[in-house]
């Protein structure tokens, strides 16, 4: 664990709370400015309905216009019941007719006409609507247009546009704090089966090892899986370490066991020519001994690469053949060929250099250990979609029935003490780490065959330099 | 001119009485320290019960009460608001379209309290106009006159009267000089949405020669000492009090229907005291202003019950038959320049035309 790191909850929280505050910040600005929209469409259309019932009112006297304000103009303006009212009508001579003489007139340029226009502006102090609109008389000895204005303070208006602005706020923020809650409680529940993988895990005996068995939603279900995945690999390395120490131990005690024997035989032995024979069965024991534990680390080794090294690009063609030069005694009490066949120039696959060789210096000590007469022979090609390498010998090799025992560890044939039955063991198992597999085959010619069958790389895949890979 | 003499005057306080003003003044009972200047256009007599009542809330309080007609309180207002000079502390009238006009113009100043908001909606406009009566227009007669039974109750009995009774009536009839009384010309103008019965009743006034009076005080004097048979459309206060006073007259509330007056109070905007003006207001609406109201000074109030001695039906002030007059800006178009002057004109011929030619 890396420390307790914010928390997930308040953080989902924190940022919805915050998407949601902005959002109904929007929405309220947005709600003000459609309702003061909304407002003045409403009361204009009082406004305007009392600008026309004025000018309904207006009439001609012979050279005179008059005009009669009706009761319902004003009863009109007062569903505002709280604002002041202003008016003005003047004659076509602009002779003030009745209302306030000073009233400003809502046209700015625009001809007077039927069509109303509306205006904000200021009057006596007061902000005000204005709208103004024309009548045409005709009558003896006079003609044209007479202009109505009429004004009215904004309160209604402003109280109407905070009224609506107030509700629609109030429903956002309803809203966004039921999806907040919604969210809050959906949150939780998402997050239950965590808590509940924690006490399961929390809760185990630290040798149980058994995948997690809890019901979850998919989106936990793959961090569960992962986890199994995660327990039955820790469970496979460890029983396999377990199996692997007691082994080792035993395959340890024995030749300890042996060489202590021979030792004590040694300092009884009085005669110089059997003490030396002795010495040089001791010294055969030894080796063997040396043999083992080198065998026994290098499984380790490809145990444990096989956990923590990343797969990387290697051509094998290069690999083998260096492993092959490495790996071949330069002396031997016999004469032994050493074949070397590449199909292409390069054959990449996914890999881990180090164990790849190891898998092939085994496999060559086997051959040159378990008597092949006179050659050894690896061939390299790509077939099928993977990269064959065969190491092969004219040697007795392995007889089939018993291909499936030699794969495990500390399985010998017969009674050959040279070998420490761990090298095929070492080769499957690294095998399987590449996806690949270790097969034997009986060739044509007579020889005895190990196959080492890796999936190919993508094709492009450029592989590291050796002297890097190998690094 | 003259009306800057005056104020001249008033601003000395000096006390005195000069044309179209009365002053009077209430000294404070125990040690003066404020002075509440009242512009009124309301009787004394039937103001001063609150001005006492108020004055023993307040003891320290002097009131100077200025009564001029309706007309003449609402020119100088809306001329002190216009040329930005001291207003009294309250203004006070019956012309509640008046307040209107000087709220609607900015000359007003809010006020706001749990008496305010207690009085009903129709008696209020922009926290500025306060009405604080409730009084009826009635029909008021003479006693020894007319008899009960042939006293009329609506306005079309009224007008049936004015037609069978010509000789009778002529020059009987009192009403208010709608030109120079502001309550007048608003109750008139109310009857006037009547249109079809008001041009009738106003065509009877006039073959009937009218008896135009500026005032209430006047009508009920007249009426008393037995000049007039019949007077239409006075305030109920006033008649009411002159009966109790002993006046041999009868009062009917009208059963066609009955309009409603609310006599206003405004803080104007340049009053020297606005504090003790809200005070002033806060006790005219009170519960204890309101029963002084009720028993000592208008008689009526807005339960609707109806005074003893006051002829009504049963149900009269029953909402259906009561027409408020409404404080609020339906009562600008009482004060447009253009429709006064035609009212004016109309009624003035209509109430001088002779009965010789019909």
């Amino acid at each position: 664990m890396t420390g307790a790191g914010p928390s997930l909850f308040r953080r989902l929280v924190l940022v919805i709370t915050l998407v949601f505050g902005l959002a109904a910040a929007g929405l309220g600005s947005a709600a003000w400015i459609y309702a003061r929209i909304a407002a003045d469409e409403a009361y204009d259309r009082l406004l305007v309905g009392a600008a026309l019932q004025i000018a309904e009112s207006i009439a001609t006297e012979p050279g005179a216009v008059t005009v009669d304000p009706p009761n319902s103009a004003f009863e009109t303006l007062a569903l505002a019941p709280d604002d002041r009212i202003f008016y003005r009508v003047t004659d076509p001579h602009g002779t003030h007719l009745t209302g306030q003489e000073d009233l400003v007139s809502a046209l700015d340029g625009t001809p007077l006409g039927r069509m109303p226009v509306m205006a904000d502006a200021r009057y006596r102090g007061f902000p005000v609507r204005i709208v103004t609109l024309g009548r045409y008389v005709t009558g003896p000895g006079i003609a044209g247009w007479v202009e109505v204005s009429v004004a009215q303070t904004r309160l209604a208006r402003l109280a109407l546009a905070r009224d609506l602005t107030l509700k629609s706020v109030l429903l956002v923020l309803g809203m966004s704090l039921l999806a907040l809650v919604a969210l809050v409680v959906a949150v939780r529940l998402a997050l239950r089966p965590l808590s509940q993988v924690e006490s399961a895990i929390a809760a185990r005996d630290p040798k149980d090892l058994r995948p997690v068995a809890i019901a979850a939603p998919r989106e936990i279900g793959t961090l569960i899986a992962s986890i199994n995945h995660f327990l039955g690999r820790l469970a496979a390395r460890i029983g396999g370490m377990e199996r692997f120490i007691a082994d080792a131990a035993h395959q340890m005690r024995t030749p300890l066991t042996a060489l202590l024997a021979q030792i004590d035989l040694l300092s009884a032995e009085t005669r110089a020519d059997l003490r030396r024979a002795q010495i040089a069965r001791i010294r055969e024991r030894a080796e063997q001994l040396g043999r083992l534990t080198s065998q026994l680390l290098n499984h380790a080794m490809v145990i444990h690469r096989r956990e923590v090294v990343a797969l990387t690009p290697v051509d094998l063609v290069p690999l083998v053949r260096a492993a092959l030069a490495e790996t071949v005694p330069l002396s031997l009490d016999r004469d032994i060929r050493v074949g070397f066949e590449a199909e292409t120039e390069s054959l990449v696959v996914m890999g881990d250099p180090v164990s790849i060789r190891e898998v092939i210096g085994n496999l060559v000590h086997n051959a040159v250990r378990h008597g092949a007469p006179g050659l050894i022979a690896a061939r390299i090609r790509a077939e099928a979609g993977r990269a064959l390498v065969e190491i092969a010998d004219d040697g007795p090799g392995i007889p089939p029935e018993s291909w499936p025992e030699v794969v495990k560890p500390f399985t010998r044939l017969g009674v050959e003490p040279a070998g420490s039955g761990l090298g095929l063991a070492i080769a499957a198992d690294v095998m399987a780490a590449h996806g690949g597999t270790l097969g034997f085959a009986r060739r044509a010619d007579g020889h005895f065959a190990v196959l080492l069958a890796f999936p190919l790389a993508e094709a492009g895949t450029v592989p590291l330099r050796l002297a890097e890979a190998a690094a | 001119m003259m009306r800057r003499m005056l104020l001249l005057l008033a601003l000395l306080a000096a006390p005195t009485a000069a044309a179209g003003e009365d002053v009077t003044i209430f000294t404070a009972p125990g040690t003066e320290r404020h002075v509440l200047t009242l512009d009124t256009a309301t009787d004394l007599a039937a103001f001063q019960p609150l001005i006492l009542a108020f004055q023993r809330e307040e003891p320290d309080v002097t009131i100077r009460y200025r009564e001029m007609v309706t007309n003449t309180l609402f020119e100088r207002v809306r001329q002190e608001c216009a040329d930005g000079r001291r207003n009294a502390d309250l203004v006070i009238t019956s012309s509640v379209d008046h307040l209107v006009v000087l709220a609607n113009e900015g000359c007003a100043r809010a006020h706001r309290s749990a008496e305010t908001l207690a009085a009903p909606a129709w008696t209020r406009w922009r926290d500025e106009i306060f009405g604080f009566t409730f009084e009826p227009a009635v029909i008021v007669y003479n006693r020894a006159l007319m008899a009960r039974e042939e006293v009329p109750r609506t306005r079309l009995a009224l007008i049936e009267l004015m037609r069978e009774q010509p000789v009778r009536l002529a020059g009987r009839i009192g009403g208010y000089d709608i030109a120079r009384s502001g309550i007048g010309y608003l109750f008139a103008a109310f009857d006037a949405r009547n249109a079809l019965v008001y041009g009738r009743l106003i065509e009877g006034f006039g073959r009937l020669n009218l008896v135009t009076r500026c005032c209430s005080g006047d009508l009920i004097q007249e009426l008393a000492e037995g000049r007039l048979h019949l007077a239409y459309n006075l305030l109920g206060s006033y008649a009411y009090a002159a009966q109790r006073q002993g006046a041999p007259i009868g009062i009917v509330l009208p059963e066609d229907y009955v309009l409603v007056l609310s006599r206003g109070a405004m803080i104007p905007v340049r009053g020297g005291e606005p504090a003790l003006a809200r005070r002033f207001l806060d006790f005219l609406l009170s519960p204890r202003g309101q029963k002084v109201v009720r028993e000592e000074a208008f008689f009526f109030d807005v339960s609707g019950a109806v005074p003893e001695g006051v002829e009504a039906a049963a149900p009269v002030l029953d909402a259906g038959n009561i027409r408020p007059i409404v404080i609020g800006p339906g009562l600008l178009p009482m004060q447009d320049r253009a429709r006064r002057i035609r009212f004016l004109r109309e009624w003035a011929k209509a109430i001088e035309r002779s009965p010789a030619g019909e």
